[in-house]
């Protein structure tokens, strides 16, 4: 058994050699990345000339100034209902329905919900671009075929439904992943609770808002902590199905960050987004974070 | 094992030689011996199989007319080459030869960063000025600053060419007895037409956003002047977009889309599925580029051509049209002569006769005698391209204007579509684009 247990203040530099491998690819893939993006930021540079001039607070004025940012940054606003509260309530509906009884066929059932979360986004983009086609998308063609004509719509094209349409392939892709979250975290929860509670006389209802919600209180930080980071940091999808229109119905900030690096070459600008985009995830996840460590604290 | 080892030892120390060779001796073409290999890095994005093919076909006649030289061929997609070429112009040992995106943010840029060659001199040596015309040079021209563009050095030669005009479906025009239109009136009667028989008149889908511009400024090159469209492409003489006539167009293709003349459901629809919808029959014309023609021949039931926008009743017109995607030389690479040897086979009459076989434009005339077959939609493209070209009647892409110009139009030509603005609001929020770029 030596090998487990390491005589106290012997080899301690070992612990550090197996994080070594992860640290370094940390530092060099994620850490020093984040970095220089902060320092770009600071500069007015095309991506690729040698000369870089040092423009101080410049970028970040701009952003602040610029209409598009805030128009931008409203639809992520709006996305945080489509990629995170949706998911998480339909995830939370489908969970408890999923263990409530032992159906034949459950894992079916379970792998089929789940399924649009392992699909890559860009495929999840071409299969939704098609099923909104006005021409010859199943959705126009179902609404036709059940006499809702009057409700057929350029889905992507419209300057009202856009933003719904594609936040919710954003609930669609995300709810699969709240779901299995809160079903792993249903297993943890003790029978004794719901036995308790039904001698007292509660509902199923009353059960899943007294016994399964505080049970789940982890699962559900960090459900919604990635899934509001998938709300505020979307590109993909939104490349792939309207590219910001119609208009800038659809631009999200992420799509911003794009179009000033890569068509633009305005790196230093679009740098100074991301800042900005970063810090404001980061802010929002430690509340989160330290809202739900606060609640536990309550509740122990 | 030791014989491996013999081996490899071999094929080492004639490595190291061949290396050397080199090296050691300068790249002088022609009289260069044939033990000696030079290899020159191209990079294009010539990527579609037909296309790929004459590339490869131009590649290894050349090889075979230049005795020690060795192509090495790196085929991109367009977007996967303008997003890497720039990083890899800076490299010592980056393509010798590349295909450069024109406009401001890719060709401009490059040349502000002193990345490509300027090819004067190779323009007088090789008396490219009788290959294509100086409308043509102009587009792959800037200053050395790269802040001008249209005048100054000239940094790339084009081997296609493009125009932008009016696919019809023939088999559905012979079906209701239309006939093609001579004007613009009668171009706007047949569309009114159309939409009472119950076809689509035209097929188009803006979802994508980018064909939008081509439908605006199609109307708009029946109304402006070249030198207009010069002006405002190049971002000189300090012309303004809100004009009457830029206006004027705005209005009728805000009519156009109000009295339904758009595929239903437009706003939705992208560009490949609109062409595809077109393909199979549905909708009588579709405006876009002669780079759609290929695609239109084959695996279809339907017979499709091509005429320019017609011009407002006497009046004259330009049109939509340039030349595509140039070839450049790095300006660090040693072997500039042989580049410059490579880049005026890329334009010579046996690559026209090459990119017409395969159904493209070639910026360059067609070898006499070429057996070329023209009585069909290619024909079409391939007169249409001569009239303007001939008639000093090439206009612009006018998403070149500024590095934001794209994504500005893009976004106002979707709400002049959708009437969410007025052709006055759409001229004013274009201006004020180009406004912001020109006081820069």
């Amino acid at each position: 058994m030596r090998s487990n247990q390491a005589y106290p203040g012997e080899n301690k530099w070992k612990g550090w050699l197996y994080l070594l491998p992860g640290f370094v690819i940390y530092i060099g893939f994620i850490f020093y990345p984040i970095l220089e993006t902060v320092r770009t930021s600071f500069f007015a540079w095309n991506g690729f000339s040698a000369q870089r001039d040092w423009v101080g607070l410049e970028n970040y004025r701009t952003v602040f100034s610029d209409a598009q940012f805030a128009d931008a940054f409203l639809h992520n606003l709006i996305f945080i209902l489509f990629f995170c509260i949706l998911p998480v309530l339909l995830g939370l509906l489908l969970a408890s329905l999923l263990t409530r009884k032992a159906l034949p066929g459950m894992t079916f059932f379970r792998t089929v919900l789940f399924l649009p979360q392992v699909i890559s986004m860009v495929v999840v983009g071409v299969i939704w671009r098609w099923i909104f086609n006005p021409q010859f998308g199943p959705l126009n063609i179902l609404l036709n075929s059940v006499g809702l004509s009057s409700l057929t719509r350029a889905w992507l094209g419209d300057f009202a439904l856009a933003l719904p349409a594609v936040g919710s392939i954003g609930t669609w892709v995300q709810y699969g992943f709240c779901m299995i979250l809160f079903l792993a975290g249903m297993q943890h929860i003790s029978e004794e609770y719901y036995e308790a509670s039904s001698l007292d006389g509660a509902n199923a209802f009353q059960q899943f808002v007294h016994v399964t919600i505080p049970g789940l209180r982890a699962e559900i930080g960090v459900a919604l902590v990635t899934t509001i980071i998938a709300a505020l940091r979307v590109f993909d999808l939104v490349y792939v199905t309207t590219r910001g229109g119609p208009g800038n119905a659809t631009l999200v900030v992420g799509f911003l960050i794009y179009r000033s690096a890569f068509q633009q070459n305005r790196i230093g600008y679009a740098s100074a987004i991301a800042t900005i985009l970063m810090l404001i995830i980061l802010g929002i996840s430690l509340l989160i974070r330290r809202f739900q460590t606060g609640n536990e604290e309550n509740s122990a | 094992m030791k014989r491996t080892r013999l081996t490899i030892s071999i094929i080492l120390v004639l490595a190291l030689i061949l290396g050397a060779c080199q090296s050691i001796k300068k790249p002088a073409e022609n009289e260069a011996p044939v033990t000696e290999v030079t290899t020159l890095v191209v990079w294009d994005q010539f990527y579609r199989d037909v296309e790929s093919q004459v590339m490869d076909t131009l590649n290894a006649e050349f090889e075979a007319a230049h005795p020690g030289v060795k192509i090495e061929r790196v085929v991109k997609t367009l977007d996967d080459l303008k997003v890497t070429l720039k990083l890899a112009l800076t490299e010592a040992n980056g393509p010798d030869v590349a295909q450069v995106n024109q406009g401001r943010s890719d060709m401009g840029a490059m040349v502000e960063a002193g990345l490509l060659l300027p090819l004067d001199a190779y323009l007088a040596k090789y008396n490219w000025g009788s290959v294509f015309s100086t409308s043509v040079a102009s587009r792959n021209s800037f200053t050395a600053d790269g802040k001008t563009f249209g005048q100054g050095n000239l940094y790339g030669v084009s081997p296609t060419a493009e125009v932008v005009g009016v696919y019809y479906n023939k088999t559905l025009f012979k079906k209701n007895g239309w006939q093609v239109p001579q004007t613009f009136e009668e171009f706007e009667t047949l569309l009114a037409k159309i939409k009472e028989s119950g076809e689509t008149p035209i097929s188009f889908g803006s979802l994508d956003g980018w064909n939008a511009i081509h439908e605006f400024s199609a109307i708009q090159h029946l109304l402006v002047s070249l030198d207009y469209i010069n002006n405002l492409t190049y971002g000189v003489n300090n012309v303004s977009f809100k004009t009457d006539e830029n206006t004027k167009a705005a209005a009728i293709l805000q009519q156009w889309a109000k009295a339904g003349y758009f595929s239903e459901g437009y706003p939705g629809i992208g560009y490949d599925d609109s062409n595809a919808l077109f393909k199979a029959g549905s909708g009588a014309m579709t405006i876009t580029g002669s780079w759609l023609a290929g695609e239109l021949v084959n695996d279809t039931d339907q017979e499709f051509g091509f005429f320019l926008m017609p011009p407002f009743e006497g009046k004259t017109a330009l049109a939509i049209g340039g030349v595509g995607i140039p070839f450049a030389i790095r300006a660090t690479t040693t072997k500039a002569d042989l580049a410059a040897e490579y880049l005026n086979w890329m334009i010579s009459p046996r690559a026209a006769e090459l990119w017409a076989n395969a159904g493209m434009l070639p910026a360059m005339a067609l070898p006499e005698g070429a057996d070329i077959k023209t009585d069909n939609l290619f024909g079409d493209t391939l007169r249409a391209w001569d009239a303007i070209n001939k008639g000093n009647a090439v206009g612009h892409y006018i998403d070149w204007a500024t590095p934001t110009f794209y994504d500005t139009l893009v976004a106002e030509l979707q709400k002049l579509l959708g009437s969410i603005s007025t052709p006055e609001d759409f001229v004013s929020a274009v201006q004020k684009d180009y406004e912001t770029y020109l006081s820069k």
